[in-house]
């Protein structure tokens, strides 16, 4: 069973009949009582989604789906096209199948994927826990700092924003956990 | 309509003091739901309310049903008298409507019946939905906006479950407005009926309190209380004061501070006292600090001075400080609001509670209020107030979805 501190951008569940993919996770807050999340899903059977709000104590049942290792040959417009590394066949996905997966991804990316099936369809992609990518605009680094305790904005090479200690600068290489987007090291 | 209220004490009184005042509110709104109380803790329980008996795992109170969160098999004997009880507790039907309160999860043995469908299935075979619907804890940062009336997801399809979010703002369920609360506060509003409020709030906790002086409470988790003191102190040497120190792991701490300021002024140790009183002593207060999120939402709604010491969790209690500071700025000037926010932050930064931790907070600016600070602590009261009562709100939500 999945609890919800187990679901990420990717994870397939059953809840009642539904079978629902996580697309973005819109912000999770702790306390005292656990974990409250909210994230956008898609429901698999109907196509609809919906923002929903998940506190801790729910558990789900996981749909063991087909995965598939694949990579990333190219990037269309909105069509993000995976090759699978044993059977050398080529899987179309949207942006929104992605869900926030796709703000991590550049058309150089060369890292595997897990790409999930259900009923013979890609339904979403599971990205590496960590990633490396280029800083390609922040404010000055400031030197010195290295606490990480202060952070600003970055746009990474992938388009994305997210928060870096202050040291980091224009072409700083970092280390960034998928599950959330947030900054784990500077890649030396 | 029967609500199930479930609640799992946590640490001190805080959750079940909830629970209990939103039965009390639920319970005096026009057609009020019917109310089961399941309760993982009733000794806690009892010291708020006496009339609870710990020992009975089921019990009427109020008109509600109290029951004990072990359930019916937990004397290990299904078949006696406490499983007839349990059972005697539901002899209308299973459970429909399931309020979760501070994501309290669910009692095993009321977990298999919520999720039985067989339970559920009229002579036509349709199934009845359950509704459950978790009552966050309050908070005044900006998220409670965003996940309240969120719909949220079960592992079956005819058990649905939404969020209910308390708060500060119209955009959230609002604060519970229970109305032996709102009444003390309205007494306490006028000097006459402020003065016998306290006489009676005195008398009947057998203190020897003068109700004309000015009236400080004093209840947070374990610090250095020496500059809240010396700022009372202060006072004290022009404004006759009594200040009264609550149960609990601050209470030790202020005397410390008290002694070693040489006892400036009237200092009444409070035993433990039950909600309602507590309430009305709250309700009658100058000045205020508070700890705990039902305290804070009664503190706020007496509209008068305050400063709330939060519980610390690694630091990340600053956030919540920040949302509830950003909540009241709009109702004060910025030269009244910037030793008020300073208060709120000096008291609140620390790792960890300890008897030595020492911050910077003074309380002056709370304790002799300017006409814009009087007028702001009533104004953002006053907003609350306007927000709607939690319990109210609740219930129209519960109705729209059954």
């Amino acid at each position: 069973m999945l609890m919800t501190s187990d679901l990420r951008v990717g994870t397939v569940f059953k809840s009642g009949k539904d079978v629902v993919v996580v697309q973005r996770m819109l912000g999770n807050k702790g306390g005292r009582g656990g974990v409250v999340v909210k994230m956008r899903v898609k429901n698999l059977l109907t196509g609809s989604t919906a923002d929903l709000g998940l506190d801790s104590g729910e558990k789900f049942e996981e749909v063991m789906l087909d995965q598939h290792k694949m990579r990333l040959s190219f990037i269309d417009g909105d069509n993000y096209v995976f090759m699978d590394q044993e059977s050398f066949e080529q899987y179309e996905l949207t942006k929104e199948d992605l869900g926030d997966n796709a703000q991590y991804i550049t058309p150089e990316d060369d890292f595997d994927v897990e790409i999930t099936f259900y009923e013979g369809k890609p339904v979403g992609v599971v990205l590496p826990i960590s990633i490396e990518r280029t800083i390609t605009y922040c404010e000055p680094g400031i030197k010195g700092d290295t606490s990480g305790k202060s952070t600003k904005p970055a746009t990474l090479d992938s388009g994305c924003v997210v928060q870096v200690p202050l040291f980091c600068d224009i072409g700083t290489r970092i280390r960034l956990d998928t599950r959330d987007g947030t900054f784990q090291e500077r890649v030396k | 309509m029967t609500i199930d209220a479930l609640c799992r004490v946590v640490d001190n009184y805080g959750d079940i003091g909830v629970v209990y005042r939103l039965a009390r509110a639920l319970s005096a709104l026009p057609d009020p739901p019917r109310l089961r109380l399941v309760v993982d803790d009733l000794s806690a329980f009892s010291l708020l309310e006496p009339a609870v008996d710990p020992a009975l795992p089921v019990q009427s109170l109020r008109g509600w049903t109290v029951l004990d969160w072990a359930g019916p098999d937990a004397s290990g004997s299904p078949h006696g008298s406490r499983a007839r009880s349990y059972a005697d507790a539901y002899a209308d039907g299973p459970p429909r409507v399931v309020l979760e309160c501070f994501a309290c999860g669910r009692p095993d043995w009321l977990e298999e019946v919520l999720f039985d469908d067989s339970r559920y299935r009229d002579a036509g075979g349709a199934v009845a939905t359950r509704t459950i619907v978790n009552l966050e804890y309050l908070s005044a940062e900006a998220y409670p906006d965003e996940f309240h009336r969120l719909p949220s997801l079960t592992r079956s399809s005819s058990v649905r479950k939404h969020m209910f979010m308390p708060g500060f703002t119209p955009a959230t369920g609002g604060l519970i407005l229970d109305r032996e609360f709102v009444e003390a506060v309205r007494l306490a509003a006028e000097p006459g009926p402020r003065r016998a409020l306290r006489a009676a709030i005195a008398g009947g906790l057998g203190l020897s309190a003068d109700p004309d002086r000015f009236w400080a409470l004093l209840f947070g988790y374990e610090r250095d209380y020496g500059p809240i003191v010396d700022d009372l102190a202060a006072l004290s040497r022009s404004t006759p004061m009594v200040v009264f120190a609550a149960a609990g792991k601050s209470r030790p701490c202020v005397e410390a501070a008290w002694e070693r300021a040489g006892r400036p002024f009237e200092l009444v140790r409070l035993p433990f006292i039950n909600q309602r009183d507590w309430d009305r002593l709250l309700a009658a207060m100058d000045f205020s600090l508070v700890r705990g999120e039902d305290s804070l939402s009664r503190a706020a709604l007496a509209g008068r001075p305050f400063l709330w010491h939060a519980y610390p969790q690694g630091g990340d209690q600053s956030l919540k400080v920040r949302g509830l500071v950003e909540r009241m700025r709009p109702f004060f000037g910025p030269d009244d609001f910037e030793p008020l926010e300073a208060a709120f932050e000096a008291v609140n930064d620390r790792i960890d509670d300890s008897p030595t931790v020492r911050g910077s907070e003074r309380v002056s600016a709370m304790l002799e209020p300017s006409a814009g600070v009087r007028a702001g602590f009533a104004a953002f009261s006053e907003r609350l107030l306007n927000n709607g009562d939690l319990a109210a709100n609740l219930m129209t939500f519960l109705r729209g979805l059954v």
